[in-house]
């Protein structure tokens, strides 16, 4: 047998078992494939093209391929135009589904085994199925899981426990809402209050910034300039100690809020926390949730002032307070009253009922100075209107108001009484010469210092003045004559002499005589400035200095006076006004009426804004 | 005693209610009796609590427990459903409840929040919630309604037939392509080899096929040349005839593949989104109690 192509043709049978195996030669050296019915080999594939390739001999045991449709066809996994190939080498040709095997026949013959290699891939009716598509369901469960629990929780809680670096903020998205303007510094810094984890936030933590005791006052500031704070800290003094507001403090009314209080307590949560009534990441009750934040954290009274001032020394024994569980039963006012003056005068609190005597050192007739028809009047009037007089003295004319008109400043002996007690002692040049107040030494030593050239102008007798004896006299002399009966300081001094030296009883005036409670001079009602409603009061109301003859009457009104209008309907009195606790007292500051809210206001206590504030001494 | 079972046993089968009308209703009455008294109670308590009502005050706290421990009831039905008992509490009653006080928790854990929410893991919880509950609903939906529509689209056609059918009308395509020239014969391969059935979830929810091979290989068979001969002109008939009758199975088993995927898409959402909600709430709570 010569050079020629013995063909094999296996089919599978559709229905599966042994194939159809067909067998024919092709004549001549060479053969044609191609899916078109007139070729040598036929590849019912439609990937073929209809005249693919051709075959032929090449020498004994070679034969080449060769494409004659410029599509190619597979060698050896290649993918060729023409390919030669060595039979002996049981070489292999692709023709898309089919697959070309060549192997050396009998007697140079080529033995070309075709095949059809059947797409095994058959569509499932699973297909019809979406979990045969899409990410399984339980891996984007873990995913998920397993990467919200990383993200949100163990990695932020890693560095919470572990580590201390501020500029990390992972935890920043456990904040339940936004701070308030005044602590938004602190919005990245959670640790800056919640210093310990699992630790509600403890008032220790509040008053490394905000603590009012003066040692601690300049950390404290310091501390929230280091943080960052665009504002000055309020400093904030504790309403008492600890542990004595824990003793006092009832559980509150009604059963769920006891509850609550009971459970939390347990839980480590106590509610008597700063953090318990300045509450924040909350927006205002009721607000817009889209309104600016709020200045200053949200503040929840949990407490009221009755609930623990009504059975107060029941619950706190040593406690030196009087029970007062409303307006009614307010105790009577126990004012301060100086035992002793002096430079550390000393001070008792002494029922107002029981009048009590001051001894202030100062021997000073308020009858004498507001009599409309006396000798006083009648040199206020000499003293003319430029002089701002011309008239019977008034409260105003001595007790000046402070800045804010709340209160009063101190008296100063120069300002306040100088106009017409002079202190003048020699006249020198046409200008007088003062004796220095307030200090006996420089008194004496400016008197024995005095210059002979000092003249006498007799034209002027006000009280207090020098008289011409003392100027007249020898130094000795003047400094007796000074602090004798018609001596400059002896009209309102006490003053006794033992031997030559003379001895001054100390002099120190009150402030304040009721240090517990806030009164606001400012009030028109009050008589402060501006038109007050019908009923208002007048100083003299209140103060009964006309009638008073010693610088030792106390001149403030009692608690009944107050009720005159607070505690009144305006059908009783037109000036009628709430009886609240919080009208004169406050948590943090008993001693002042409670402030508005957003009292001071936030941008107040700007630091160059605070610092002036703290200048001008508020 | 067996008559008395029998009875029971025919009654049952009369009167079949799924889970939704299970003991009548009983579950959706307890889920709306506990949202009424929830409501009731928070008006009447958030009015009076001191601070905004949030999660933190005590009914916040109420509110949050119960709700989360709702949710990992709810979660348990997972664990639940591959459980077979013969116990009281049949699977059809569980599911039931899940439903019902699934549904229950959308009021429950809103008051919890106190409708405060923000950009933080406690507000991705609620959201997480929410989808979990609403994924839910179009469940139940499914479940109420795709089953009939799936038998009403297929006919007496069943899915392997479809599957037939298409592979047949591939194998007379194929046949049919023999004597078409190089151009003729890849329009053929384009229907035969690159028509896909199925799709990813979209195209399977929305049945936007419009690129599908068989359409566009019948487009491109319009636009082929005069047929040189009269023989292979009636081939090109026969070949568009068959590709038509390709494109009518495709569209029933498309439409078939769209409401399964209805049908079942929803748990895709259900189930990963209840692990994560599971994970968040986690991250809520330990968070709360961290920064407390």
């Amino acid at each position: 047998m010569a050079q020629v192509f013995q063909l094999k043709l296996i089919t599978q049978r559709a229905g599966g078992g042994d194939p159809i195996i067909r067998e024919r030669e092709v004549e001549g050296l060479v053969a044609t494939i191609g899916r078109s019915a007139g070729n040598d080999i036929v590849l019912a594939d439609l990937s073929i093209d209809p005249q693919h390739a051709r075959m032929r001999f090449t020498g004994p045991g070679r034969v080449s391929i060769e494409s004659t449709s410029d599509l190619p066809f597979e060698v050896a996994g290649k993918a060729v135009l023409a390919a030669e190939l060595n039979i002996a080498s049981h070489p292999v040709a692709t023709f898309g589904a089919y697959v070309l095997s060549f192997e050396p026949g009998e007697d140079e013959a080529v033995v070309v085994t075709v095949k059809r290699v059947e797409d095994e891939h058959h569509a499932s009716p699973g297909v019809f199925s979406l979990q045969a598509k899409v990410f399984g369901r339980r891996n984007m469960a873990w995913v998920l899981g397993s990467g919200i629990l990383l993200l949100c929780l163990a990695i932020p809680l890693i560095f919470v426990l572990f580590s201390a670096n501020p500029r990390i903020s992972l935890d920043k998205q456990w904040s339940t809402g936004p701070l308030s303007t005044s602590h938004a510094f602190l919005q990245n810094d959670c640790k800056s209050c919640h210093a310990n984890a699992f630790v509600a936030v403890r008032d220790e933590t509040c008053l490394t910034c905000h603590a009012a005791d003066p040692k601690a006052a300049p950390k404290a500031l310091a501390h929230a300039k280091q943080l960052g704070s665009p504002f000055a800290p309020r400093l904030i003094a504790g309403h008492a100690p600890h542990a004595d507001l824990r003793k006092a403090t009832p559980l509150p009314d009604g059963l769920g809020a006891k509850a609550s209080v009971l459970v939390q307590r347990a839980f480590n949560h106590p509610t008597d926390r700063c953090a318990s009534c300045h509450v924040e990441h909350t927006p205002t009750k009721g607000g817009d949730p889209k309104a600016p934040l709020a200045d200053k954290p949200k503040l929840v009274v949990v407490q009221d002032c009755e609930s623990c001032h009504s059975e107060l020394k029941m619950r706190l024994g040593k406690t030196d307070l009087i029970d007062t569980p409303d307006w009614s039963k307010h105790p009577g006012f126990r004012p301060l009253v100086m035992t002793q003056a002096g430079p550390t005068p000393r001070f008792q609190r002494v029922a107002l009922d029981t009048a009590p005597q001051e001894r202030n050192g100062l021997t000073f007739p308020h009858r004498l100075h507001l009599d409309p028809v006396g000798g006083v009047a009648r040199q206020a009037v000499g003293l003319g209107k430029a002089a701002g007089y011309g008239a019977a003295l008034e409260c105003a004319s001595c007790h000046r108001r402070s800045a804010d008109a709340k209160a009063f400043k101190p008296i100063e002996m120069e300002r306040d009484c100088g106009d017409c007690h002079s202190l003048a002692y020699a006249r020198v040049g046409g200008e007088f010469r003062n004796l220095p107040h307030g200090d006996l030494q420089k008194v004496v030593a400016t008197l024995a210092g005095r210059g002979s050239q000092a003249t006498v102008d007799a034209a002027r007798q006000r009280p207090g003045q020098i008289r011409p004896i003392a100027f007249a006299a020898t130094g000795a002399g003047a400094y007796r004559a000074t602090f004798s009966p018609g001596g400059a300081c002896y009209d309102c001094h006490t003053i006794r002499w033992e031997g030559d030296t003379v001895r001054m009883a100390p002099v120190a005036l009150t402030a304040r005589y009721l240090p517990r409670g806030g009164f606001d001079h400012s009030v028109p009602e009050h008589g402060g400035p501006g038109p007050s409603k019908t009923g208002g009061f007048r100083c003299a109301d209140c103060h009964r200095a006309q009638t008073s003859d010693k610088s030792g009457d106390l001149l403030i009104p009692d608690l009944a006076k107050c009720g005159t209008c607070h505690g009144q309907t305006t059908a009783k009195i037109a000036a009628a006004d709430d009886a609240d606790c919080t009208t004169c007292h406050s948590f943090h500051a008993p001693g002042q009426a409670t402030p508005k809210p957003g009292h001071p206001p936030l941008r107040t206590l700007r630091w160059t804004e605070a610092l002036n504030r703290r200048a001008a001494g508020h | 005693m067996t008559a008395a079972g029998g009875h029971t046993e025919r009654v049952r089968q009369r009167t079949h209610e799924g889970f939704l009308r299970h003991k009548g209703f009983r579950w959706a009455q307890i889920a709306a009796l506990l949202c009424l008294v929830v409501v009731a109670v928070y008006f009447f308590v958030a009015a009076r609590l001191q601070e905004p009502p949030s999660g933190g005050s005590w009914l916040g706290y109420v509110l949050g427990t119960l709700s989360a421990g709702l949710i990992v009831w709810l979660a348990c039905l997972g664990i639940r459903k591959r459980v077979i008992t013969s116990g009281h509490y049949s699977l059809k009653a569980w599911v039931s409840a899940h439903v019902y006080l699934g549904l229950s928790l959308t009021v429950l854990a809103t008051l919890h929040t106190g409708f405060q929410f923000g950009w933080n893991v406690h507000t991705l919880a609620y959201v997480l919630m929410m989808l979990v509950i609403a994924s839910g609903a179009i469940g139940i939906w499914a479940y109420a309604t795709l089953p009939q529509r799936l038998h009403g689209n297929r006919g007496e056609t069943t899915r392997k037939q479809m599957l037939e059918a298409l592979e047949s009308l591939d194998q007379q395509l194929r046949d049919l392509g023999q004597p078409l020239d190089r151009a003729g014969a890849q329009i053929v391969r384009l229907s035969v080899e690159e028509t896909d059935l199925d799709g990813g979830f979209w195209r399977r929810m929305t049945g936007a096929y419009g690129d599908c091979a068989n359409l566009r290989a019948m487009r491109l068979l319009k636009a082929l040349p005069p047929a040189p001969n009269p023989r292979i002109a009636e081939v090109l008939g026969k070949i568009d005839t068959v590709m038509q009758q390709k494109a009518d199975v495709l569209g029933l088993a498309r439409r078939q593949m769209q409401i399964t995927a209805a049908l079942e898409g929803w748990l895709f959402v259900h189930i990963p989104a209840t692990f994560a909600l599971l994970a968040a709430l986690t991250a809520h709570v330990v968070s709360v109690f961290a920064y407390w």
